[in-house]
């Protein structure tokens, strides 16, 4: 308990340490890992708690951040409200979800929830009239409480520590409650738990709803951080790498998937550093077997990563 | 309406069946790799995509930079591909076998990603071609010319091509020992080792195989669009696994109707409702078999294994 207080305090402080001008950087690496946790933590609830493979998780996170961007770009309500709309909708989205995929099992499960989150970026894509398609959605304000508008760093800095904070809370709550064990019993085995009295059906619906609402918050945060929305950001890929970190922390361990999260996520940031010093540098070398492509490589690690998990370490870094 | 009317809109509905008959016949292709690989194994093989990707690759690069043939060129592809596809089973199925299957997924996702990247890395996120002057001169000569309708050798030889591999592929199954073999794993993995067949040599053969036909459709399709691309295998291989399962997953003769139905329907689709919702229409149906008929046109009922 004291170790926890002492990291969240350290974390508090991290915006005043005088770094000077790289402190904008750090910062950016932080919020981007703690929005990254508040991801991986909420599809945990699927992946995690009741066992189910979901390759669509990037879905939710893209209805987020569109319903975020849109609600903020033609009315003038309250940024808290919009989000509050914004999760909602991801939530009623995930269940909207549940009710055709609530029979499926495995496999089948995984390549519908990959196909419905293909079709979400596709309609976003395609429907110019209200999304914009490809051009995106540009000048999305920072989010506002009360009478300020957040616009530094710091302050979003803060704000995910609040989001990722209550997260962590929830997802800690849940899992040592009744709910959570009717849904680790539905990931033991689903039949059995269901020959305890357990309403399978209700618990699934009840953690897709959740899972799918996490995504969308932090989906309506990451559209009001980046000022920007587009097509390009909700690609397959941001489900892998969230999955990633699920599974390196350890599905159901929430101390793991933040681990997961620091390692992952600035991993990816110096591999993309490193690649473009050595594109670069090829280029002024002369060497012509590296593409310029390399730069966007940096995913190969995390194709590797997966495969040795499974390899030697299924159950995560931390269990 | 008078009869030019007609003949134009009948010329323009066959000239869309002959591009989703090719279209369908490359999918038929993919779809039995996967459907192959599920029968045996009861795993997605989501790398499988990526195969066809790397046969198309591995053919462009050796005629446009070593100036091979492209007949040996596509040889070679699809024989560097079979390997590929055991080596992968090798390494990334192989010891997950006794574990989930939700545990080979993902590392079949990872092998996925993997190989998606490395092919960004070596030949860039760029459209390739095949150059054409290194292309055999038959396969941009016109078949069949009627009216409006031009049917090129090019396709005549993807649809030939597809129905004897195809009916190769049946033979192998249905009469050859080792097709034997699959089909006696496929219906019961345990009984058949008891039965004294080499499970994993069995295996890496259906690996070998679907490969081989996934490359050959990887190449036909970098030459028929004449276009190649690191992630082309991505989309193909979805609609490939949509097509496997439309058809009934586990099934060959399912995975060949799947393919053709949604190769067709693609063309149709694209050309009659909307061509931005191309790739959706795969999707679509997919998660519509899925639910409402998970066992697919032709396949068998099966208990839930997980």
């Amino acid at each position: 308990m004291t170790r926890k207080i002492v990291v969240l305090l350290l974390l508090l402080l991290l915006p005043w340490i005088p770094i000077g001008d790289s402190m904008n950087y750090v910062l950016r690496m932080a919020t981007m890992s703690m929005l990254y946790m508040v991801l991986a933590l909420g599809l945990s609830v699927v992946t995690g708690f009741i066992g189910y493979l979901d390759l669509g998780y990037v879905g939710f996170y893209a209805i987020g951040a569109y319903t975020s961007a849109l609600l903020s770009a033609h009315y003038d309500i309250p940024y808290w409200i919009v989000f509050l709309i914004a999760t909602l909708t991801g939530g009623v989205g995930g269940l909207l979800r549940g009710i055709p995929t609530l029979g499926l099992t495995g496999d089948y499960f995984a390549i519908v929830t990959f196909g419905f989150s293909e079709l979400i970026v596709l309609i976003i894509r395609n429907e110019v009239w209200l999304t914009r398609g490809p051009m995106g959605i540009t000048g999305v304000k920072g989010p506002s409480f009360l009478w300020h508008t957040l616009s530094k760093e710091w302050e979003y800095f803060y704000m995910i520590l609040f989001m990722l904070t209550l997260t962590i809370v929830v997802i800690k709550r849940l899992q040592y409650s009744r709910i959570g064990r009717a849904m680790l019993a539905i990931r033991e085995d689903e039949t059995a738990a269901e020959a305890c009295g357990i309403d399978t059906r209700r618990y699934k619906m009840l953690a897709f709803g959740l899972s799918a609402s996490f995504g969308a918050a932090a989906g309506s945060f990451y559209a009001h951080w980046m000022h920007i929305v587009h097509p390009d950001m909700f690609y397959f890929w941001e489900s892998i790498l969230v999955l990633c970190i699920v599974i390196v922390g350890g599905v159901g361990s929430v101390s793991g998937i933040v681990l997961g999260a620091l390692v992952l996520i600035p991993t990816t940031e110096l591999l993309r550093v490193a690649l473009l010093a050595l594109a670069q540098w090829s280029t002024l070398a002369g060497v012509t077997f590296i593409s310029q492509d390399i730069v966007n490589a940096r995913y190969l690690i995390f194709g590797i990563i997966l495969v040795l998990m499974m390899r030697f370490r299924p159950q995560g870094i931390k269990n | 309406m008078d009869w030019q009317d007609i003949l134009d809109k009948s010329s323009l509905f066959l000239l869309q069946l002959t591009n989703g008959l090719t279209l369908g016949s490359i999918y038929a292709l993919i779809a039995v790799g996967y459907t192959m690989v599920y029968g045996v194994l009861g795993l997605i093989n989501f790398a499988h995509g990526e195969i066809y990707m790397l046969g198309a690759f591995i053919a462009y690069h050796l005629v446009s930079a070593y100036n091979v043939p492209f007949f040996a060129a596509f040889g070679i592809a699809l024989v560097v591909c079979s390997g590929f596809g055991m080596l992968i089973e090798l390494f990334a199925y192989r010891p997950l076998r006794e574990k989930r299957r939700l545990v080979a997924l993902i590392s079949a996702i990872g092998i996925s990603i993997f190989l998606q990247n490395l092919a960004l890395v070596i030949w860039g996120a760029q459209q390739k071609g095949f150059p054409s002057e290194k292309l055999p001169v038959f396969f941009s000569s016109m078949a069949l010319t009627l009216g409006d309708i031009n049917i090129n050798y090019l396709q005549v030889f993807i649809f030939v091509l597809c129905v004897v591999l195809m009916l190769t592929l049946h033979y192998i199954i249905m009469r050859t020992r080792i097709g034997m073999a699959m089909r006696a794993i496929a219906q019961d993995a345990r009984a058949a080792a008891l039965m004294g067949i080499n499970l994993n040599r069995v295996i890496s053969f259906t690996f070998a195989v679907g490969s081989f036909l996934g490359a050959v459709a990887g190449v036909l399709v970098g030459v028929y669009y004449n276009a190649i691309w690191p992630t082309m295998g991505y989309t193909a291989g979805i609609k490939a696994f949509a097509a496997a399962v439309l058809g009934g997953i586990g099934s060959v003769p399912g995975a060949i109707l799947g393919g053709m139905i949604l190769g067709i329907a693609e063309v149709f689709g694209a050309g009659y409702i909307s061509s931005a919702y191309r790739d959706g229409i795969a999707y679509a149906i997919m998660i519509l078999v899925i639910i409402f008929k998970p066992t697919g046109l032709l396949g068998k009922a099966e208990v839930d294994r997980r």
